[in-house]
């Protein structure tokens, strides 16, 4: 009888740790999402909706700007004309998808990067 | 009735040192408004300390709240070390599209210049702080981590051209955002004098008033959010230079 008792006290006290280490767990993560979280608040009202565009559309513009100017300027020093800018011009493109997709997509599906 | 005409700058008081043009302009003149705002808002309202805050020191506590919130939950607790530099940088546009909101004022945020030294600055400073704080574990931000080598040898020169892009969007979306801004208002304003102009027409002018009105209102959400951006980006980008492997 008292052996059982003390079963159940010590199942009690195990299961009532279990929670307060998960709730430690959740309050954690929630902490580190809050320090790492980073980005703009996607979707909401209408106004940050419009941001959220024209973020977007600044990003990949001014990647592909910013690769064609890169691309352009080599191609003047090293006299390979249009190749560089051709090449430079491509990852532009590529940088600015890469931006979207970055601004677009949730923290954790991101890989790194 | 040039739309563009309220973005140009004009010399007040003219003034070259061996040529070059240092002319306090109109552009100069609404900056120190706006800084001399800014101060106004946060200084004098807050001088009396009161425990129970009145209207002036309550919108600087809501300011000082806001700003604090959004660097903490953006770049960590080490970044509040740069609130001091977010906060100066985000009242000081947020007050000058407020005023440049008034009519027949000047809009600091809608010339490239300035916006881009803004931006730069951000950039230079992320750059500085991320060497100094990481040295070289800096560069890892231009190094996805889990990802093969053949990958890396594209992905790399991608991931810099990505992070010289940033000044780059970040100044022209403020830039773009007033300059587009103010011009549709110029123009649809502009139309109300050409309707009242027109004879019969003149029945139809009430239609772009409204257009205005209801314009004016988004224009002046679009000018705080637009300041909002630029502070929160930058916290982006410094906890970048904080937190570089991510």
């Amino acid at each position: 009888m008292r052996t059982d008792k003390n079963e159940s006290d010590n199942d009690n006290e195990l299961r009532a740790r279990l929670e307060r280490l998960q709730a430690a767990l959740g309050s954690k993560e929630a902490e580190r999402r809050v320090e790492t979280g980073g980005g703009l608040p996607v979707g909401g009202s209408f106004g940050k909706a419009l941001s959220a565009g024209f973020t977007v559309l600044s990003e990949f513009v001014a990647a592909i700007l910013v690769g064609a100017l890169i691309g352009w300027q080599a191609d003047l020093w090293l006299g390979t004309k249009p190749w560089l800018l051709v090449l430079f011009l491509g990852l532009g493109v590529a940088a600015g998808f890469y931006n979207v997709f970055r601004f677009a997509a949730p923290k954790d599906a991101r890989g790194g990067g | 009735m040039n739309p563009i005409e309220q973005f140009e700058l004009q010399r007040i008081a003219p003034y070259f040192i061996n040529g070059v043009d240092v002319s306090f302009t109109n552009s100069a003149l609404y900056m120190l408004l706006a800084a001399a705002g800014a101060i106004i808002l946060t200084l004098f309202t807050t001088s009396k300390r009161a425990l129970v805050p009145g209207r002036g020191q309550a919108l600087a506590e809501v300011l000082y709240e806001f700003v604090a919130n959004t660097v903490r939950q953006t770049a960590g607790k080490e970044g509040m070390r740069f609130f001091p530099f977010v906060f100066t940088l985000f009242t000081f546009i947020l007050v000058s599209n407020l005023i440049g909101l008034v009519p027949y004022t000047f809009s600091l945020s809608s010339q490239i210049v300035v916006t881009f030294a803004f931006a730069a600055f951000v950039i230079t400073l992320v750059v500085l702080y991320g060497l100094y704080r990481n040295g070289f574990g800096f560069l890892k931000l231009f190094v996805p981590h889990g990802v093969p080598a053949p990958v890396l040898v594209v992905l790399i020169p991608i991931e810099i051209i990505s992070f010289l892009s940033r000044p780059v969007s970040l100044s022209v979306r403020l830039f773009a955002n007033i300059l587009a801004g103010h011009i549709t208002l110029a123009v649809f304003g502009g139309f109300v004098v050409m309707l009242l102009g027109a004879g019969a027409w003149a029945a139809l002018a009430p239609i772009p008033i409204l257009a205005v009105v209801a314009m004016y209102a988004l224009e002046l959400l679009v000018n705080c959010l637009q300041a909002f951006v630029f502070a929160v980006l930058t916290c982006v980008y410094l906890n970048d230079a904080i937190h570089p492997g991510h």
